[in-house]
């Protein structure tokens, strides 16, 4: 190939791409760019195309709850959410997406199928895990999680689905809330774990990542 | 190591305002951290973490490979541009087998400015992205005086380094994932994404090997026998986040190509022969949980005209032949980063007939009368090199690495030897005898070189990171001890180094 064939090839290959497809498009600060569209070209790079991740870095989206997804999208974007583990990877794709982009992430991923994750944890963490989720620590007064995220751990609005989450990255959810202001939106959350020990948060994480469906 | 850790402290003392600027700098920078980050980070608006494993570049994660797949177009367009420069500190062992410290260890014990690269990196469409980086060596070459010997000051050039312009297109949905791109580059196997592949399993930063010979940097890696420099397109596909396959080919990066090859002199511009020179890779992956698993292979095969040589006869053209394996493994759950790394790649040189014929064996054997045998037409070298490393909160990292190069012994790559008197000398005033290499020669003409690295590492903010690195070598040039014929053992040559790497 001559040095004309490479460059015939690049000639193309620009053509080709100023045709290119919205429908396939990457572009996080175009306003026409479908929600979909950005959910299976850009999120799903790191929560699944259909928001179940493979790594527990990032947290399972299939089935949350709407007003959840929407909320944390709008923290990310306006960097009120600053745990790192947010910000690093959410404040910059969130920068400059719409709310009609946001509600059709939100949209999108609430409607996908949770897939069941892997029981990894012992009867016995499952068991103390089951006891905290359904009836709280009440010597401590700390309540009940299904009052608020619901009896299969489902979500309930704003309250976000915990059911077949990943253990880990609830753990550190749990971490970040008790011991830093880094999720204002959560503060409820704050008063709710600060009596929490490690041990009761792995527990439960371990039950809800394992949640026998009912 | 010969000199006492008492002059070496107080030869590092020096390093310390050096230091303290730097952190003083870091220190500003660090109040806007999540806005002053280099060009792609710019674009996507994440953070390092996001792309490279555990902060590590040039590692990527699981992430970062999609987004370079995908042509570095996630995100918008933002001011393409990044800077990078390394400031670093080296000793070698052993300096006093040489005729000429000054000139065999260049810089050895002296902190310096090493090298700096301009990127020009970003999305230009939503399809197409650029990775490319010129760089500026600050001990490119040492000057030499009226009367061809060596001043011992030095001239610094820059030049086209790493070109990657890709296209890429992505086919996903609920039952699909494939992703498709054509890549100009310069480089066999800078296309690729995984941290295994010749243009990118090395410890960096690498200074200018002028100025440090025998850190990590220099020592032998997996590599096309081709070179860089070079005007290719490859075309490739990921399919199902399982199998990548990439085919491709090479020419010489001349005429309106030879962007390419900018700041390399016509005579020190690698020639190929025509575009038939292909390139290909395969490799099957896998991710499960934190965890991500690459086995590949990649091989290439270069015809390759003598350097600086005429490229009319056809008498100047070699062949390197490359067939390798890798394996990748990844373990990425915060705060901790493993990975495990091996590459093995055998390589087998053709000579050119003009390299034979002009490559009579001076030297003899010990008995000062009966010559070495006659070169090979051909050689073959067998590279591998293993490295685990551990990063904790991306900050603070480790890993051990060893290499191992062994093949075929050839006169035609001795260096040093015995002449008519069974002596061996480096200096011939009387141009009667025959002089022989000290320090990199070989008396053995056997490639073997062995050995281990170690390194720690801090980075204190995303784009800067303050490294050790010790490298030490149990085989160099064919041989433990004596490998150049005037005493020089490998272990002389083992070399501590210390670096300070920033990136805007």
């Amino acid at each position: 190939m001559k040095v004309s064939g490479f460059l015939g090839i690049g000639f193309v290959v620009l053509g080709v791409a100023a045709c290119a497809n919205i429908e396939r498009s990457r572009n996080l600060n175009d306003p026409t760019v479908p929600a979909k569209v950005t959910a299976q070209n850009v999120c799903s790079n790191c929560h699944g195309v259909d928001g179940n991740s493979i790594s527990p870095n990032f947290p399972n989206l299939a089935g949350q709850t709407e007003p959840y997804i929407v909320q944390q999208l709008k923290s990310f974007r306006q960097h009120s959410r600053s745990d790192p583990a947010g910000f690093e990877y959410m404040w910059g794709l969130s920068r400059h997406l719409t709310d009609e982009q946001i509600n059709g992430l939100a949209s999108y991923f609430a409607s996908q199928k949770p897939i069941k994750q892997p029981a990894e944890a012992g009867e016995a963490q499952v068991s103390a895990g089951k006891t905290i989720f359904e009836g709280g620590v009440p010597e401590k007064n700390i309540p009940a999680c299904h009052t608020c995220h619901g009896d299969r751990g489902q979500g309930n609005g704003q309250f976000p689905r915990l059911a077949d989450q990943h253990a880990d990255y609830l753990l550190k959810q749990l971490t970040v809330f008790q011991r830093t202001d880094e999720r204002p939106e959560g503060a409820m959350m704050k008063v709710i774990v600060h009596d929490l020990t490690e041990t009761n948060m792995r527990d439960v994480a371990a039950f809800l990542q394992g949640m026998p469906p009912q | 190591m010969r000199s006492t850790p008492y002059r070496l402290l107080r030869q590092l003392r020096r390093l310390v305002p050096l230091m303290v600027g730097l952190a003083s700098v870091f220190a500003t920078f660090h109040i806007n951290d999540a806005f002053a980050l280099p060009a792609f980070a710019r674009q996507t608006g994440q953070n390092c973490v996001s792309c490279h494993a555990g902060g590590q570049f040039p590692e990527l994660t699981p992430y970062g490979r999609l987004f370079k797949l995908t042509g570095y177009t996630i995100g918008e367009r933002a001011i393409p541009l990044s800077v990078m420069g390394v400031a670093s500190y080296a000793k070698v062992s052993d300096t006093s087998k040489s005729d000429s410290p000054s000139t065999d260890f260049q810089k050895n014990g002296s902190p310096l400015f090493a090298s700096g690269s301009l990127f020009i990196a970003g999305k230009v469409t939503n399809n197409i992205g650029v990775f490319s980086q010129i760089t500026y060596d600050n001990y490119a070459s040492q000057t030499v005086g009226p009367d061809g010997e060596p001043t011992g000051g030095f001239s610094g050039h820059s030049q086209a380094d790493n070109v990657d312009i890709r296209y890429a297109d992505r086919f996903i949905d609920g039952n699909r994932d494939l992703i498709v791109g054509v890549s100009f580059n310069n480089n066999p196997s800078i296309s690729d994404v995984w941290n295994t592949a010749a243009a990118w399993m090395q410890y960096v930063p690498v200074p200018s090997p002028t100025s440090h010979q025998f850190i990590d940097g220099t020592a032998p890696y997996p590599g096309f026998g081709s070179g860089g420099n070079l005007a290719g397109i490859t075309m490739y596909a990921y399919w199902n986040k399982m199998l990548y396959a990439e085919l491709g080919t090479y020419r010489t990066a001349n005429k309106a190509l030879s962007f390419m090859s900018a700041g390399i002199g016509d005579a020190d511009t690698t020639k190929l022969r025509g575009t038939n020179n292909p390139y290909w890779r395969f490799a099957l992956t896998h991710e499960w949980g934190p965890h991500n698993i690459m086995v590949g292979t990649s091989g290439m095969v270069a015809h390759v005209y003598d350097g600086g040589s005429e490229i009319s006869d056809p008498d100047n053209l070699g062949r390197f032949k490359n067939m390798g394996i890798d394996s990748q493994y990844q373990y990425i759950l915060d705060p901790h980063t493993i990975t495990v790394q091996a590459a093995y790649m055998r390589q087998k040189q053709e000579y050119s007939a003009n390299t034979l014929a002009a490559a009579a064996p001076p030297y003899f054997l010990a008995d000062g009368v009966t010559p070495v045998a006659p070169v090979n037409s051909s050689d073959t070298t067998n590279t591998l090199r293993l490295k685990l490393s551990y990063i904790y909160r991306a900050k603070y990292g480790g890993s051990v690495a060893f290499f191992n190069r062994t093949g075929t012994t050839n006169t035609l790559n001795q260096t040093s030897g015995f002449d008519s008197s069974g002596q061996i000398t480096s200096t011939d005033p009387s141009e009667t005898g025959i002089t022989s290499t000290r320090v990199t020669g070989s008396l053995s003409g056997n490639p073997a070189t062995r050995g281990w690295t170690y390194e720690a590492f801090w980075t204190p903010v995303q784009y800067a990171r303050i490294g050790v690195q010790y490298t030490a070598y149990s085989k160099f040039n064919g041989a433990t001890d004596n490998y150049d014929g005037f005493g020089r053992n490998a272990r002389d040559n083992n070399t501590f180094f210390l670096y300070v790497w920033a990136v805007y």
